[in-house]
């Protein structure tokens, strides 16, 4: 299932290195990554910690930049945009899911999936009720818009995540180790979530994971090694790669 | 719209979210508490004493000269009078203050301050002897008078031997101190029958002995200090709301006279052992205190045990036996002795004080003189003038009089009221009286007026053929008739009997004008113009507020301001730091909350917002309950009063009770306070949160 040349490339990365200074020791996190990802792919980035993960998922998404190299976003240059840009681009083209879920506890169910669409300011209150409700009904918690965050499981609110990293119909929704706080069943099913929404939506999901059965669901998985590219294989052949437990 | 409503909403679901909001929102809570009610406390105050203030004395502005070399101080100041310069002709300004459209009314004031020597039992009663031997000269000896005259010899012969016994007991004790032998002379001479006996041939010569020899023993006479306000006395109780009458009654409009103050005639006029019965009672009444702990009303008791004689001296023959009957059957005893029984009498403890209290007033006082003065009595005032001579005015005493409010302060419940007749006599202006008296006396005299350039030519040069060595007349002078002349005397007489018009009592000196306002809101306009309109008339004029013009007391209202508005800051600068802790700790805890924030698309600007808001949410709320509580406190003290628990606070309050109200303006300037502080102390914290890096929203939890 390999993207056709003909799809437009939403991320595209050259060459990108990126070094974390800690005290005065330089510590290279990614040594030169290249990366294409093209819209409505369902990448999966995987590799043992510290190889990378993070910090490539951080980078595609805006909330950090690179040390060297060219990091493009939707076409654009990342390095070239201000603060302000890369917010907005964040807010408008990126949807967020979280390892913990990040939910404001504050919050509603509801409200917490209205927030991003609060801040484009796009969207009159009615839109935005039919827009959160019906992503609601998608990930199945629409009898649980009242609810406050601490009165669902774990699965439920990682839906609530997905619900709101959609609600502004992203282009490209980056979810860095979607599952890991959640028991088997319940991360297959957000997986399931996030592929079902990635077939009827179009829209780009990038997770990294460590777990091989998340993994076996990707169009493609993307190997990374010491902060290196590795190779961009297919889940099956991650799955046999990881069955062998090599890399 | 929606943005602000969900910042609104998300700061009312974090405000009992966290320990900490709760911390700040109880720091805010009590600050505006007190701001509300500390602020209510003191303006309520502040307006009280002003009240008092400028309804007594004050007036709303004082005007005087701008020669003075001090500034104004009605009340007096710490280094004694204020040397002020006099304002020639109070008619003159009285006109120019009044054209002013605010001005209500203008008052003449004088204050100064004098001494009066309150003599002895013994003096009192020597010139009461001495006033009815004249009497029996002048109009012939009756029955009556007779009576009167052989009831006070008695008392002064009872009075005699009683400082004989007390001079030989004490000699005795202390084992024959010094004493002049002269004194020692007298009083043995006193004692006997002989001198009595011849007392009747020249009354005169025993009265003078026993006034200059026997009287100077007995040391319990008092000079006392007079502060007293010269004025026009009905102007001044008609522009003066709080003052009013409480014995005797008003001087007679246009005479001279005087109203002593309350405070002063009480404490320092009044017989001694009933003063510190009245004390004990304030303190037990009013203060809660007991005989049985509080070491002051014990001195108190034991200051009465030991000094009866002041009662003692006070009672001729008659009335000893009548007080020593009252005081056998008051105390169920057969002693004989009236200093023991008086002792006895007083020996108080908190089961029968209030009884003995009661029986003091109820069966001994009618038997007593308890003040040295009474109303009517005629009191001279000596003092020091202007010059440096010594000026002696007699001056009936017509009533006592209290300022409503001040009445217990030491400082402004001591001036006593006078005419401005005798006051510009003892300030050492001259009046319209004294110059006639000194222009007849020099008419008669000869004296003719020099100016000061010939008085050299006239005294001293070439031309003069006048003899310098001055020549002693040997003619007899008549000290009486040239010093006094019998109309001089006369004119002495009718002096307290004299009706001065309206004109003659503002003609002449005054040290200061007391203005009262129409519209006192207008206070810091209308002082601006009337400086500016004394400028143009060429007039040099000081114009003080009355806070200014009441010298120390005003600068107690000032500083009990100052003393609450420093610790609100004080109070605040400490909340300040702590709400800035607190929300640094606040914002700490939610940097994933705020990291997650940023990263899902929201501005650094939105994140500022929803701090501001937050603290603004906690002001509004803790700051609106704090602002009801305090009202609520408010509203009960304002039904129940606050009572002066002591003197401190009676003048403080002025009055027994305080009464506060809360106005709008205290409730603003709390919110306005907390509000300010809550948003200063956040900005930092708020700085902070801004600075959140979505990188935060990253890290799992811990």
């Amino acid at each position: 299932m390999n993207p056709t040349a003909s799809q437009a490339s939403i991320v595209s990365i050259t060459n990108v290195t990126k070094d974390y200074t800690l005290g005065k020791v330089v510590v290279p996190a990614l040594r030169g990554v290249d990366l294409e990802v093209h819209a409505g792919e369902f990448i999966s980035i995987a590799g043992p910690s510290g190889s990378g993960k993070t910090t490539l998922l951080n980078l595609i998404g805006c909330v950090d930049t690179a040390t060297g190299g060219v990091v493009r976003v939707a076409g654009q240059d990342t390095k070239q945009l201000t603060e302000r840009q890369l917010t907005n681009l964040r807010l408008n083209t990126i949807g967020f899911i979280f390892q913990s879920f990040n939910l404001v506890q504050v919050l509603s169910v509801f409200q917490n999936v209205e927030f991003p669409l609060l801040l484009q300011r796009k969207l009159d209150k009615a839109q935005r009720r039919e827009r959160v409700m019906q992503l609601l009904e998608q990930v199945g918690l629409a009898s649980h818009a009242k609810h406050r965050p601490n009165e669902l499981s774990g699965g439920q609110r990682q839906r609530v995540a997905v619900a709101r990293a959609l609600v502004t119909r992203p282009q490209l929704v980056l979810a860095d180790e979607p599952t890991a706080n959640l028991d088997s069943v319940t991360g297959q099913n957000i997986i399931d979530l996030m592929k079902e929404l990635n077939q009827k939506e179009g829209t780009t999901f990038i997770f990294s994971t460590h777990d091989a059965k998340v993994m076996s669901h990707a169009n493609a998985v993307v190997r990374l090694a010491d902060g290196k590219f590795l190779d961009r294989i297919s889940a099956a052949e991650a799955s046999r790669v990881m069955a062998a437990g090599g890399h | 719209m929606g943005q602000l409503r969900l910042l609104l909403q998300v700061a009312f679901r974090n405000l009992f979210s966290s320990k900490i909001n709760l911390l700040i929102g109880g720091i805010i809570f009590f600050g505006t508490l007190l701001v509300v009610v500390g602020g209510a406390l003191m303006d309520s105050m502040d307006s009280a004493m002003s009240r008092s203030i400028i309804g007594s004395v004050a007036g709303h502005i004082q005007v005087y000269s701008d020669d003075s070399k001090d500034p104004l101080a009605l009340y007096g100041s710490m280094s004694g009078e204020p040397d002020l310069a006099a304002l020639d002709d109070f008619s003159q300004l009285k006109p120019f203050l009044e054209k002013h459209p605010n001005v209500k009314t203008v008052v003449p004031l004088g204050t100064s301050g004098a001494i009066i020597t309150s003599g002895n039992t013994v003096d009192l009663t020597l010139s009461n002897l001495r006033e009815l031997y004249k009497k029996r000269d002048e109009a012939g000896e009756t029955p009556e008078l007779r009576e009167s005259i052989d009831s006070v010899k008695g008392h002064v012969r009872q009075m005699v031997n009683l400082m004989a016994d007390q001079t030989a007991r004490s000699e005795q004790e202390l084992g024959g101190a010094q004493k002049d032998p002269a004194e020692v002379k007298a009083l043995a001479q006193a004692r006997t029958d002989a001198f009595w006996d011849a007392f009747e041939e020249d009354p005169y010569a025993s009265l003078e002995l026993l006034e200059n020899r026997i009287a100077p023993q007995i040391p319990d006479g008092d000079m006392l200090e007079l502060r007293y306000a010269g004025t026009d006395l009905d102007a001044f109780q008609r522009t003066f709301d709080r003052m009013e009458i409480v014995d005797g009654q008003p001087v007679p409009t246009g005479q001279r006279g005087m109203l002593l103050s309350k405070f002063f005639y009480e404490e320092f006029l009044k017989m001694k052992s009933a003063l510190r019965l009245d004390h004990i009672k304030q303190e037990r009444d009013l203060n809660q205190k007991t005989i049985a702990t509080d070491p002051e009303l014990q001195r108190w008791v034991k200051e009465n045990q030991v000094q009866t004689r002041e009662i003692i001296f006070q009672l001729d023959p008659v009335k000893t036996r009548k007080m020593v009957e009252r005081l056998q059957k008051l105390l169920g005893s057969q002693e004989p002795a009236l200093d023991t029984l008086l002792t006895q009498f007083f020996t108080t403890d908190d089961a029968n004080f209030d009884t003995r209290y009661a029986q003091f007033y109820s069966e001994l006082a009618p038997l007593l003189e308890l003040y040295r003065l009474r109303m009517g009595d005629v009191l001279t005032i000596t003092a020091f003038t202007r010059t440096g001579y010594m000026q002696s005015v007699n001056v009936k005493v017509y009533g006592t009089y209290q300022f409503k409010g001040l009445e217990k302060s030491a400082m402004a419940g001591a001036l006593s009221l006078m005419d401005l007749m005798s006051f510009r006599d003892l300030y050492g202006y001259l009046t319209a009286d004294k110059k006639a008296e000194l222009a007849e006396i020099q008419q008669q005299s000869g004296l003719e007026a020099l100016s000061r350039d010939e008085a050299e030519e006239a005294l001293f040069g070439e031309a003069s053929d006048n003899v310098l060595v001055a020549e002693a007349t040997s003619t007899d002078v008549d000290d009486q008739a040239a010093f006094i002349g019998d109309q001089g005397a006369l004119t002495r007489e009718n002096l307290l009997q004299r009706v001065y018009t309206q004109q003659e009592i503002e003609q002449g000196v005054a040290l200061s004008a007391a203005v009262m306002l129409k519209d006192p809101e207008l206070l810091e306009q209308t002082m601006v113009e009337l400086r500016q309109a004394a400028k143009d008339a060429g007039l040099k004029l000081r114009v003080v507020s009355w806070q200014e013009a009441a010298g120390i007391i005003g600068q107690f209202v000032l500083l009990g301001k100052m003393v609450l508005y420093f610790a609100v800051f004080i109070i605040f600068v400490v909340a300040l730091v702590i709400i800035n802790n607190a929300m640094m700790m606040a914002t700490m805890q939610r940097v994933r909350e705020v990291g997650t924030m940023r990263a899902i698309g929201a501005q650094r600007s939105f994140i500022l917002g929803m701090v501001l808001v937050e603290t603004l949410v906690l002001g509004l709320v803790f700051g609106a309950a704090g602002s009801l509580v305090g009202s609520g406190i408010m509203a009960l003290l304002n039904s129940a009063g606050i009572p002066a628990g002591n003197e401190a606070l009676y003048f403080f309050f002025s009055g027994p009770r305080l009464f506060p109200t809360l106005s709008a303006s205290n409730l603003v300037a709390a919110f306005v306070i907390v509000l300010g502080v809550s948003a200063i102390s956040t900005l930092y914290p708020a700085f902070l949160a801004t600075r959140v890096s979505p990188l935060q929203a990253m890290q799992t939890d811990e």
